[in-house]
């Protein structure tokens, strides 16, 4: 058991040097004072967090980040879950081509992605033409910039992971389970309700919690396709590290995120544990 | 316990080690923080290849934009060694990094053509390397009647018809501040004007070329740009024209330094030298619209009328205030985001 534990102490001190120094270092600075001509000025005031905490335009950036986030992971657990039934029941010769399909995506970069759907959101893009040819629409639509492209955007990056979490708890659920149920009167919703989504629930919850982060923490994406209007913590954390100069706010902001990903994130975790637990 | 055997066996491995590494200085290595794209090759093209690299200098670009560049020396400064011998930036940021002690002043001795620099561009911690003015670009298909001044740009004629670019929110806030009564050294008119084109239907692009793509598709017929951006999206096959506005043209150059953590200090300042060749400054401005910085590069005629301003409009140049522009700065961009952009 001594030897077991010990297993773990590589990637603790890796975790440590590599996330937990730099995160008591950047919590430092955010305590610091911006200055426009020192730009940081040594200090230990919590003025950077009340800012940030009682400024309407964070608080509505907050709002806007948690919207998006919540609405993607929802919409991506509900198009995900077929799919992860599929590939978690089928047997055939085929599966590892199935799930080099799922993971195909994350083959190609963020930046490189949105590219792409760059060139399908735009005016002149493939949407907006095709659209135009067919008659369908007499003006282009107004796809990019909105957060329409942005949520088809977070969607196609979030959704493999979701997909191949889920299928591998949906593996390990007994077929014999389903027809069992069936064979008591069981209808399909009823089944799914009952019995598929219960034992699947680790795995959603999992999924889901990594999809949340992951879309919590959305930068090229809501850059790219949201454009300058477009409210999300992370680009204005970026704003204010390297446009601003200001760290100690940006430091503040990335906190903020941090907290707020972090105790969303807990609550889900019990609050689904508990829903299952009694189920 | 470390024996005798090991203690020497080990500073033995680790002499070797150091010797085996390259000794950068000696070998002229330079590295440059620069933009990519067209600036980068042109930097290679014009400088590198035929005049420091048959010197015996090696080259390398550490490409970036602005922003994370000027973050990079500003996470640097208190580095014993830096990572770049000569960084380029534009002369706002150049202020504003400067402010905390960054760079080495100029030192004359170590450059040949500091002497041929125009005397209205000189500082002591930067060479100019080019530069440029922000004027009013139009679509010449859709716009017959120009508009003189930044002012008219609010002329409800064109309401969704103008086009921002948002990485540029410094420069345009200073436009409307100009439109505005205001100027380089009293950015308050600013906060008015920009709400007035906000309900004007203003559209803002995230980076400059997404704002060339809407000015080509004819999305928006009219923005503030550089003069050389303007020759470079005409060269593209926009069909653009410019107007110098009444109420003046800020100016913007482009800078280089030499950190004082550069590790090639006599490199960097025969790159800075360089960018000043005369030969090398006429290619920046055919191929970039950017102007000389020295009195020695003359442009031919017809390119002269596309990048440079004649006599009048260079009467019409607006100098930043630095130091004015750099205190706001913070309030600037929350105007920007907060406010403007909503």
């Amino acid at each position: 058991m001594k030897t077991m534990a010990l297993l773990v102490v590589p990637a603790c001190l890796l975790v440590l040097a590599l996330l937990v120094g730099p995160m008591i270092l950047m919590f430092r600075i955010s305590l610091n004072q911006f200055s426009p001509t020192q730009l940081m000025v040594q200090a230990f005031t919590p003025d950077n967090y009340i800012k940030a905490a009682t400024d309407p335009y964070y608080q509505q950036i907050i709002v806007s980040t948690l919207g998006i986030a919540l609405f993607c992971t929802l919409l991506t657990l509900v198009l995900a879950f077929p799919a992860a039934y599929w590939l978690g029941r089928i047997e055939s010769r085929w599966k590892s081509l199935a799930v080099i399909a799922t993971l195909f995506p994350l083959l190609v970069g963020n930046v490189v992605r949105s590219a792409g759907w760059m060139a399908l959101f735009s005016r002149g893009g493939l949407i907006n033409v095709t659209l135009l040819k067919l008659g369908i629409i007499s003006e282009p639509l107004e796809i990019m910039y909105t957060p329409k492209a942005v949520i088809i955007g977070i969607i196609a990056v979030v959704l493999p992971y979701m997909i191949l979490t889920i299928a591998s708890v949906i593996e390990s659920i007994p077929r014999d389970l389903e027809d069992a149920a069936a064979n008591l009167g069981a209808s399909g919703l009823r089944v799914f309700w009952r019995v598929i989504l219960p034992l699947s629930a680790p795995g959603v919850a999992a999924g889901s919690i990594l999809v949340f982060v992951l879309c919590m923490n959305t930068y090229a994406t809501a850059v790219l396709l949201g454009g300058p209007k477009f409210k999300m913590m992370a680009p204005a954390v970026y704003d204010q590290f390297v446009r601003g100069n200001n760290w100690p706010m940006g430091a503040t902001l990335a906190f903020m995120l941090l907290a707020v990903t972090m105790a969303f994130t807990v609550f889900g975790s019990v609050a689904f544990a508990r829903r299952y637990r009694t189920a | 316990m470390i024996s005798r055997r090991h203690f020497l066996s080990a500073t033995a491995g680790a002499a070797a080690l150091a010797s085996a590494l390259p000794a950068r200085a000696e070998t002229g290595q330079i590295v440059v923080g620069t933009w990519g794209g067209d600036y980068g090759q042109l930097l290679s093209d014009i400088i590198d290849k035929p005049i420091l690299i048959p010197k015996g200098y090696e080259i390398v670009q550490d490409i970036a934009n602005n922003d994370p560049r000027k973050t990079k020396l500003l996470a640097e400064r208190q580095s014993r060694r830096g990572s770049m011998d000569v960084a380029l930036l534009s002369d706002s940021d150049m202020y504003i990094v400067a402010q905390s002690g960054t760079f080495d002043p100029i030192d004359p001795k170590q450059m040949t053509r500091l002497d041929k620099v125009f005397p209205e561009l000189k500082s002591d911690i930067a060479i100019p390397h080019i530069y440029s003015a922000q004027v009013i670009l139009y679509n010449t298909n859709q716009v017959k009647t120009p508009p003189q001044s930044f002012a008219d740009l609010w002329d409800p004629k064109w309401r969704g018809r103008v086009g921002l670019a948002d990485i540029l929110y410094p420069n345009n806030t200073l436009a409307a501040a100009l439109a505005g009564g205001g100027g380089p050294s009293n950015l308050d008119p600013a906060e008015k004007k920009l709400m007035e084109w906000r309900s004007l239907d203003v559209k803002i692009y995230p980076s400059n070329e997404a704002l060339a793509a809407a000015l080509k598709s004819e999305e928006v017929w009219l923005t503030t740009m550089w003069l050389a951006r303007g020759f470079m999206w005409k060269k593209a096959g926009i069909p653009l024209a410019h107007v110098v506005p009444k109420e003046g043209a800020p100016a913007i150059v482009f800078q280089g330094s030499v950190p004082k953590n550069a590790r090639n200090k006599p490199g960097a300042f025969a790159y800075l030298d360089a960018m000043l060749d005369a030969k090398a400054q006429v290619a920046f401005a055919d191929k970039m619209g950017y102007v000389p910085t020295v009195s020695d590069a003359v442009l031919p005629e017809d390119l002269a009328a596309q990048v440079s301003l004649n006599e009048t409009e260079r009467a019409r140049l607006v100098k930043p205030d630095y130091a004015y522009a750099a205190g706001r700065s913070q309030r600037t961009m929350d105007f920007w985001n907060k406010d403007f952009k909503g």
